[in-house]
């Protein structure tokens, strides 16, 4: 507690004893009523507002961490009013990423609303002349269950004003809540989405407001060398054609240059673009090709690498093993592809900036636009709308800059639309990898060796020219975390030169690593005649928590928290491929002729999760997935349906990268435009059926955006394996003609 | 070499490559000069074939190997004496236009339509339905116009639909084709000069000569693949015999 | 100058006969419910219907709509009470819900002609609506629900 408290008190940057009254955000500062700090604000009236400091952009969030503190404070969630958070420091770290919201602000979130009980409790309570200690909040209301005696937010919100938050805050016993766990949130946003009304990034209305279509460099790198821009300018409707600034590596969240069309509507912006002329300097990314590339990676997993965990002889045990599997394993490029293509309005005028951005990151587009402005960060101001998708890309903020550089150039407001192709063919891509797994069996057959080496151009190049090794958290991610219970183990990382923008998309490195270990527990299974299931639970080993010594580390990132809250448990590993293979009827599967299953497992962002697929062929041949099982424990989950909702989405993401995406370079250039090219699973691919189990327990909250991910394709390949025996070692399927 | 090739070895840009083309590179064919220049040296070698050729193929044109992409007019047929052998020979020459992907994509044998050289399912995924107009909310018309658009890649003709399944050309001969086209229960119930004057005339069908984007076009002018109909039906409309598709 | 009726409203427009219908309801007359996902008919995401037939707005040039009833989103009922938008928000169907109006406006245009629509059926017409949230199973369930309440006598 001591340690959440304090964390609390800096996510409002304000010491211990000196919680902010009546200074709650823009839209109460003028107005009477409770304001105990930044996310909480009950009127006069007894309306209560929740702020969400997070982003909305698929996983419901706005449902969600406004239903934590609404449960505290005892308010009525279907009469909360949910105001979005701008960017601002107040509110701790924004960043919708990692699949953190609930797990990184359980604590802070539940001790705002907290505060606000125990405010609207003592005041009752002095009215009442009752200890404020035996009052509770429910539904809008201070409730004396004694004397049976309640008062509404609206007749003590005033009294409480006057009174000096508590310096530590008592919260609801699990038995009291409400709202936390609940199997029925209510979706806060659907009816909006369903009539049309909800605002995306796209659909903020300013007066004059321009709309920008760019003209990126066609390679990373190059800049732009001479452009003409006469036919451009004769369309009607377009106004400007201006040339932004060239990055310069590290390329971080720059905007790419290039040139920018702006026009009175997007129809002439697009068409603007087209008529173009432009030239552009050379740039060494233009050798980038895929298939060489990839090559280049088979190599390097062939010898030694960097060490990324050890435990005692690898080498030396697999020189000596009676006999050995090994297999590698490749993966591409991805784009994040959200429905929705980076888009942001600015507005730069009187030395500030107001922005209205689709962003998983309003404080580092403070940080970008004051970059591409001059401005101050604190000068601008970051209104977050709905995400239609964000996947990681939109927490990149390149194009919320560009949108910035623009309004300050013209003096307008502008709009910066990227189309389709811009969005495929310039994205922060999920990296592209080569995994070589080595097993060694002693003479009696038993694990006695694992040697794993992976490359991948890393995030860690975004940040730093040339970085071409993964940095402790990218590895962190399903290699140096993934229990082993096998005397020698040996990982390793090799470098791999980054010549596009690599960047973090929906569970990151996990999509490798997963897809890495699993298809090789598969190939283990079939060389040793166990079942896979067995297999698995071999590897992983018994009920334990795995120490830093026996992953063979000196620390894990852990994905921010310590081992001791977060521990490394196998108990809850092998939990969940217990549950989800008994839904799916593992035992039995050799009874059903039509279909082959497969298996994965894999933990990220601190929820475990299984898969079991069933795979049938079409009338055509192909692969079709008929059926799909999925056991997660994320410890305690809050908002169960939209955590159910994240699972099956996560099913058909895992499902695209499976079967049909990748982006491939040559000289350069993603070959892919749209999404003819970069194909997504579409309706009659999914599964007739997703079963979703979600452990119900108290343990400390996982993510639950993310984890659904990475066992899918895994799954997929080693169900193919089950029913047709072709082993596949390189998604997408597409490739080998079987989807 | 393509046009990124050039500009490495130039190391700076080649000058004029339009904006949107440096957008869309490597696509093979959107700077098509090289192409062009291929596609006419390869209309060059066989203008020289038949030069060289020439006294076999008046005796028997029929026989002689011939390039897919080019299509002979009627008068290149003018000497085959036998008019049953000559009509064969038309629709020979015509089931060109027929089977090039920008005919058959649109005449599957089955309900889904194909797309591009390499005659793929349609991606996203399309069916028939009732009238070869698709399904609800599916519609052929829901994406394709009455013209190509430039700046979407989507082609569009008056009329966009997929050809009845009875008059399938997709892995059909010429004269598996032929016989269909003369059935009245397969070609519905129309007259052969309909036919004729459906090939020769129809905005739809002219689209395979002007497919837009990068596609490549249909072998010769619909004109051309007018007056080989009109010509066969005039000779008598044989069906030829056998042979690959 | 174009005439054109969208949601039963008449509008007069001076604009490119080329413009797609996306951008005059977005950029012209400010109708954003409607979304640019792709600009190539290959996503959904800006499907209306013209006269009852759903199209892609973001390919469909103005001029076709011209002297046409046009239905966006927002006037998919008088006040967001259309079975499936009912459907829609009780059974948690949006994630994002960025694809969705294409998705909803798909499957009215589908339940119009067909109010019994096999699986198979929901497949095929909603092939063309990409959901990267991949809420597939979610809008398959609710098109069966409101066709399955239709049923009822």
């Amino acid at each position: 507690m001591t340690l959440s408290r304090r964390v609390f008190l800096e996510s409002l940057g304000l010491s211990v004893g000196g919680l902010l009254i009546g200074g709650g955000g823009k839209l109460w500062a003028q107005t009477s009523g409770l304001s105990p700090n930044v996310f909480v604000h009950i009127a006069a009236d007894g309306v209560v507002t929740i702020v969400c400091h997070r982003s909305e952009m698929g996983q419901g969030v706005r449902s969600t961490l406004p239903a934590i503190i609404a449960d505290e404070l005892g308010a009525d969630l279907t009469q909360v009013r949910v105001l979005q958070a701008t960017g601002h420091k107040k509110y701790g770290d924004q960043n919708t990423d990692g699949s953190s919201s609930v797990r990184r602000r359980f604590d802070d979130l539940r001790m705002a609303g907290a505060v606000g009980r125990m405010m609207l409790c003592t005041a009752a309570a002095r009215r009442w002349g009752v200890d404020a200690k035996t009052c509770t909040t429910e539904g809008g209301f201070v409730m004396h269950t004694p004397s049976k005696r309640q008062l509404a937010f609206a007749d003590v919100v005033v009294a409480a004003a006057r009174l000096k938050p508590p310096t530590s805050p008592n919260l609801k016993p699990s038995h009291q809540r409400r709202y936390i766990g609940s199997p029925t949130l209510p979706l806060l946003d659907g009816p909006a989405i369903a009539t049309g009304k909800a605002v995306f990034g796209a659909d903020v209305k300013l007066p004059g407001l321009l709309t920008a279509v760019m003209l990126h460099p066609p390679v990373l790198g190059s800049s732009l060398a001479s452009y003409d821009a006469s036919r451009a300018l004769a369309i009607r409707g377009v106004r400007h054609v201006i040339a932004l600034p060239t990055p310069q590596p590290p390329y971080k969240f720059q905007p790419l240059g290039g040139l920018a069309v702006v026009a009175d509507n997007t129809w002439a912006a697009m068409r603007g673009r087209k008529a173009l002329v432009a030239t552009w300097s050379p740039s060494d990314n233009a050798s980038y090709e895929s298939s060489s590339y990839r090559a280049e990676q088979a190599e390097t997993i062939r010898k030694a690498c960097s060490v990324v965990r050890s435990r005692g002889q690898a080498d030396e045990a697999l020189g000596s093993a009676a006999s050995r599997i090994e297999a590698e394993y490749f993966m591409p490029h991805l784009s994040h592809a959200p429905m929705e293509p980076p888009t942001a309005t600015a507005h730069v005028r009187d030395g500030k900036c107001e922005v209205w951005a689709a962003t998983q990151n309003p404080q580092e587009s403070q940080n970008v636009v004051a970059a591409a402005t001059g401005l101050a960060p604190t000068d601008v101001t970051v209104n977050v709308t709905l995400l239609g998708g964000g996947f990681g890309r939109k927490s990149k903020p390149d194009y919320v800059g560009e949108a910035a550089f623009l309004s300050q150039k013209i003096g307008a407001p502008v709009r910066v639309q990227w189309t389709r192709e811009d969005d495929i063919r310039h994205d922060y891509f999920h990296t592209t990898s080569a995994q070589r797994l080595e097993a060694g069996l002693d003479g009696e057959g038993k694990l006695v060796a694992w040697r794993h080496r992976t490359t991948f151009p890393p995030i860690a190049s975004l940040f730093t020219d040339g970085a071409a090794l993964g940095r402790e958290g990218e590895l962190a991610q399903g290699y140096a975390d993934y229990p082993l219970d096998i005397p020698n183990v040996r990982v390793e990382n090799g470098p791999s030169k980054a010549h596009v923008r690599i960047g973090w998309l929906r569970s990151v490195n996990n999509i490798h690593s997963a897809f890495g270990i699993n298809c090789f527990i598969d190939e283990l299974a079939a060389a040793r005649r166990v079942d896979p299931k067995a297999q698995l639970l071999e590897v992983l080993g018994p009920a334990r928590r795995v120490t830093l010594e026996e992953l063979g580390v000196e620390k894990l990132p852990n994905y921010g928290h310590a081992l001791e809250e977060y521990p490394v448990d196998v108990a809850r590993m092998r939990g969940v491929i217990e549950r989800v293979t008994a839904m799916a009827g593992w035992e039995a599967r050799t009874q059903d002729r039509e279909r082959g299953y497969g298996l994965a497992f894999h933990k990220s962002f601190q929820c475990q999760t299984a898969i079991v697929v069933a795979v049938k062929k079409s009338r055509s041949g192909k692969i079709k997935v008929d059926e799909v099982w999925l056991a997660a424990d994320a410890g305690l989950v809050v908002n169960r349906e939209r955590a159910q909702a994240q699972m099956e989405g996560a099913v058909l993401f895992g499902m695209s990268i499976a079967m049909y995406s990748e982006v491939t370079f040559k000289n350069g250039v993603a070959e892919q435009l749209n999404f003819d090219g970069y194909r997504l699973a579409r309706m009659p691919d999914a599964p007739r059926a997703i079963h979703v189990d979600i452990a119900t327990n108290d343990e400390r909250p996982g993510g639950v955006g993310e984890p659904g991910v990475p066992p899918v394709a895994p799954a997929i390949v080693n169900a193919v394996f089950a029913l047709t025996g072709e082993r596949i070692r390189e998604v997408p399927l597409s490739r080998a003609g079987v989807v | 070499m393509s046009a990124i090739d050039e500009r490495r070895n130039a190391g700076r840009v080649v000058v004029g490559m339009r904006a949107d083309a440096a957008l869309f590179l490597p696509r093979p064919l959107r700077t098509s000069a090289c192409v062009c220049f291929f596609r006419a040296m390869k209309r060059a070698a066989w203008t020289l074939a038949w030069l060289l050729l020439g006294c076999h193929a008046a005796k028997a044109p029929v026989s002689q190997p011939d390039d897919p992409s080019r299509l002979r007019s009627p008068e290149a047929f003018a000497q085959v004496r036998d008019m049953g052998s000559r009509s064969q020979a038309l629709f020979r020459e015509a089931s060109k236009v027929m089977l090039h992907p920008r005919c058959t994509n649109c005449h599957p044998p089955d309900d889904t339509p194909r797309q591009l050289a390499s005659q793929r399912p349609h991606d996203p995924p399309v069916a028939r339905g009732n009238e070869g107009q698709g399904v609800p909310g599916m519609e052929c018309a829901s994406c394709h116009q009455d013209v190509n658009l430039e700046l979407a890649r989507v082609p569009g003709a008056p009329n966009w639909h997929l050809a009845p399944i009875e008059a399938a050309w997709l892995g059909r001969t010429p004269s598996q084709i032929c016989e269909q086209l003369k059935d009245p229960t397969r070609n519905g119930g129309k007259t052969l000069q309909a036919i004729v004057d459906h090939a020769a005339n129809d905005a739809l069908v002219a689209w395979g000569w002007s497919p837009g984007h990068d596609r490549e076009p249909a072998p010769g002018t619909q004109e051309i693949y007018g007056a080989l109909m009109q010509a066969w039906l005039d000779t008598g409309a044989h069906c030829p015999q056998g042979g690959l598709p | 100058m174009m005439q054109l009726t969208i949601n039963g409203i008449p509008h007069e427009l001076d604009v490119d006969p080329e413009m797609p219908l996306l951008w005059v309801l977005r950029d012209i007359l400010g109708m954003t419910g409607t979304k640019y996902g792709c600009g190539e008919a290959l996503c959904g995401a800006c499907t209306v219907h013209i006269d009852g037939h759903a199209v892609r707005s973001c390919v469909t040039p103005v001029r076709r709509a011209s002297a046409k009833a046009v239905t966006s989103i927002e006037g998919l009922s008088p006040d967001g009470n259309h079975p499936l938008q009912r459907a829609w928000t009780e059974m948690g169907v949006p994630q994002c819900g960025f694809c969705q109006a294409g998705q909803l406006m798909t499957a009215a245009a589908l339940l119009k002609k067909n109010p019994r629509p096999s699986p198979t059926d929901i497949d095929r017409s909603l092939a063309g609506n990409l959901c990267r949230c991949g809420a597939y199973n979610r809008i398959r369930a609710a098109i069966q629900k409101v066709a399955d309440e239709a049923k009822q006598p």
